[in-house]
């Protein structure tokens, strides 16, 4: 589900009766953990999923429960509970970042960062989509992981927030602490950066 | 060429959405996992003994310097009998002192001598 239908359907929340999101973090902040479970499971999925496309499927896991420990120690501070979707984003950004610093400082262990990130990505391709999966979609997929692959990891940070989570182009400024500007400049070497990989592969739009 | 421009990016971003890679599912025991890993927060009564502490501080600080410097500055006497015993005593020994032969002195040049016979005035009416 995409970013702004979710947002849209957590507004709806307090109309069919459901606990809001302010009111959950309201209950966070004062320590309720089953309040912050019910977080977890509303927005888990769309931080694993920019820390996926940002990271690769290598400890995943681990970035996800790094993400929201977080999160929980920094709730007592957040007075605006309407940014908290932003906020959160930010702090997967955090971690994606100091994760990819720490596997740059470990050269021991791989000869290249790119090969660390490589395999990291190839590894779950196959399994990504489920039941029968179309040979042509694994193609296509295979091409969308490398191509991400490809860019620098800001371009990739703004295409991944922007076009796959359909973040606006004002809070992924706010979650990367960069201008609107940089933003769309950005996106635009990113996605032309992007159309020409697909290009050599055979694929034009 | 623009809505052609336009038209290219909106395919782009359909192809890499649909195309994209899920991630693989979560550990089952990540989420209890989460949950038990969480520590409690600070108590903000806490927080608020810590933001008295510096203004406690000075305010003893200042409440000891004032009772201090009360205790070496002098006291009056409070009762009427102590204070008219000090100056009694103290104006008594002054004047027993200094001011006593300045007095006799003056007497002796300005007023007349009792002890000593004075000649009589002579007074004549014409």
């Amino acid at each position: 589900m995409l970013a702004c239908q979710q947002a849209s359907a957590t507004d709806a929340e307090s109309e069919t009766g459901k606990i809001t999101d302010r009111e959950l973090i309201f209950l966070c902040q004062r320590g309720d953990r089953e309040s912050f479970r019910l977080l977890y499971q509303r927005y888990q999925q769309r931080v694993r999923s920019t820390l996926y496309q940002l990271c690769g499927s290598a400890s995943l896991d681990d970035l996800v429960q790094e993400v929201f420990l977080k999160a929980w120690k920094g709730l007592p501070k957040l007075k605006t509970a309407k940014y908290f979707s932003t906020w959160l984003y930010r702090i997967s950004w955090n971690v994606a970042t100091d994760r990819r610093r720490k596997l740059a400082k470990d050269k021991d262990r791989t000869s290249s960062i790119e090969r660390v990130w490589e395999k990291e990505w190839n590894e779950p391709k196959l399994t990504s989509n489920g039941s029968t999966p179309d040979l042509m979609q694994l193609h296509y997929q295979d091409l969308v992981q490398r191509g991400l692959n490809n860019l620098s990891f800001e371009h990739r940070a703004v295409l991944v927030l922007h076009d796959l989570e359909d973040l606006p182009q004002k809070q992924v400024a706010e979650i990367l602490n960069v201008p609107v500007g940089t933003v769309k400049s950005r996106l635009f070497h990113a996605r032309n950066s992007f159309k020409k990989f697909l290009e050599q592969q055979g694929i034009s739009f | 060429m623009t809505n052609l421009h336009q038209d290219n990016q909106n395919n782009l971003v359909s192809f890499l959405r649909h195309n994209q890679s899920l991630p693989p599912d979560a550990s089952p025991l990540l989420e209890q996992q989460l949950i038990n890993s969480l520590e409690p927060h600070p108590r903000r009564k806490l927080r608020f003994k810590a933001a008295w502490t510096v203004p406690g501080a000075i305010a003893t600080g200042f409440l000891f310097t004032s009772v201090s410097f009360g205790l070496r500055t002098p006291r009056l006497a409070l009762e009427p009998k102590d204070l008219d015993n000090f100056l009694v005593k103290n104006w008594h020994n002054t004047l027993d002192s200094q001011n006593t032969a300045i007095e006799e002195t003056e007497a002796d040049l300005l007023l007349p001598n009792l002890g000593e016979p004075q000649p009589a005035l002579a007074v004549s009416v014409q």
